[in-house]
């Protein structure tokens, strides 16, 4: 299996989609049988992946936004996206 | 609102055209007229105001239903994440191009083995080159492909050659189902259980096979309970999470709830789903822990499997309430045992001596 750095461009896998969940108010990811709740920053993170951006982009976005400094927020985020890509929730872009 | 459900089982017919010996429709189907496409579409927006998030459409063979890009279309407008649970027979480039087209998120095609000859044989029908089209069809559909394998005595030794048979399809996931003994299963019972070895034999493999394709195929093993000694969460709790709706629109907390003696069901056309999910008999019967028994009620697990499954405690120990004889500490699971012990480590497997689904 492909292992996260910051070159890798994430992209929700085919079965897998993300959705509002009115009844809680959280985002949630959907794949056959299973419902997977995100936090606010999983949230963040996950609907900028588009398979275009890579993680080095997702991080300076994330930065920008919350006028943070992306080495604060590196790890985190190259957390996240390893723990969604080790699930499939997650693939990388050729 | 203290429970929620999260997922919809949609059976929308029980019509099929296979005849698999462990089919999940009921051996006696309930009387009653079909849902029609109108009081499918309000159960499914019925259900994504309780907080249904997803929807599985089964049956039966869903295929059957001609109006089923219109439910898959109602569904996904609802916000409803959709599944098709089917065995491909009639799943055509064309079909699936509409399916597709209407919304279908996912789509679990079943396979009965690796291998025409025995595949077919459990169907009681030449289905497998059939399902072969279906798998193509819903790849170039663009639709995330699953496969499901029943898994029985007849094709537990095939495990390695089952799985390297899926990856060569092209799924992304598989789901390898040993079989649940109720309604049709239950009846064909002395020729699908597997032995002891077979069962330790395949956990290894799939284990094996797991870590090796990881990231290529995704398995899950859903383990043989009757060789467990601790019961499964059946459905993770009697009206916690799930429910189902029958072809009759009958709502059932589990889908082989209608086994159970005494319940009655109450039907989409004359109650809300909203009301049939809070208030019912039907779903309040099992819920929580009040209703259990010894040694259920002072057993630390008892939150972690909710006793085990309703259905496997009326059909082996005679009473729904009973604690499942799956588990090691039931005063029944002697009878768990018995049966195990009655197909006396035989591995062979004859389909000529099933009762096929009828």
């Amino acid at each position: 299996m492909s292992e996260v750095n910051l070159e890798s461009r994430p992209i929700l896998a085919r079965h897998v989609r993300l959705q509002m969940d009115a009844a809680r108010e959280t985002a949630v990811l959907l794949y056959p049988e299973g419902v997977l709740e995100l936090n606010p920053t999983a949230h963040e993170i996950v609907q900028r992946c588009d398979g275009q951006t890579s993680v080095a982009g997702l991080i300076a976005a994330l930065a920008a936004e919350y006028e943070a400094s992306p080495e604060e927020l590196r790890d985190d985020v190259l957390d996240c996206v390893a723990r969604l890509h080790a699930r499939n929730f997650l693939v990388f872009a050729p | 609102m203290k429970y929620r459900p999260y997922a919809l089982l949609a059976e929308v017919t029980y019509r099929c055209p296979l005849h698999c010996p462990y089919c999940s429709n009921p051996t006696k189907a309930p009387a009653g007229a079909e849902l029609e496409t109108a009081d499918w579409v309000r159960v499914l927006r019925e259900a994504a105001a309780l907080g249904v998030l997803q929807v599985g459409f089964s049956g039966g063979e869903p295929l059957q239903r001609p109006d089923l890009d219109r439910l898959i279309a109602a569904a996904r407008e609802a916000g409803l994440y959709t599944n098709l649970i089917t065995s491909g027979v009639g799943l055509d480039a064309r079909r699936a191009r509409e399916l597709g087209a209407a919304g279908l998120d996912s789509a679990q095609l079943s396979f009965q083995a690796d291998e025409a000859a025995l595949a077919d044989g459990v169907a009681g029908t030449p289905a497998h080159v059939r399902k072969l089209a279906a798998a193509a069809a819903i790849r170039d559909a663009g639709i995330a492909f699953s496969a499901n394998v029943v898994l029985h005595r007849g094709n537990l030794s095939r495990l390695r050659e089952i799985i390297a048979f899926v990856l060569e399809l092209g799924a992304e996931r598989l789901e390898l189902a040993n079989t649940q003994y109720y309604g049709w299963a239950y009846l064909n019972r002395a020729q699908l259980l597997p032995t002891r070895e077979q069962v330790a034999q395949a956990a290894r493999v799939a284990a094996e096979e797991k870590e090796r394709l990881a990231g290529r195929l995704e398995i899950f093993y859903v383990l043989p309970d009757y060789y467990e000694d601790r019961p499964k969460p059946c459905m993770n709790g009697w009206g916690q999470r799930y429910l189902t709706v029958n072809p009759v629109g009958e709502v059932l907390p589990c889908p082989t709830a209608s086994s159970i003696p005494g319940l009655r069901f109450d039907d989409v056309r004359n109650r809300s789903l909203a009301w049939i999910w809070q208030e019912s008999e039907s779903f309040n019967r099992f819920r929580g822990t009040e209703w259990m028994p010894e040694p259920c009620q002072s057993c630390p697990r008892r939150e972690i499997d909710f006793g085990g499954c309703r259905c496997q405690a009326a059909l082996v120990a005679g009473d729904a309430a009973k604690t499942d004889p799956v588990c090691a500490l039931s005063p029944d699971h002697e009878r768990i045992e018995t049966a195990i012990a009655a197909i006396n480590n035989e591995t062979d497997f004859a389909i000529t001596a099933c009762v096929p689904r009828k």
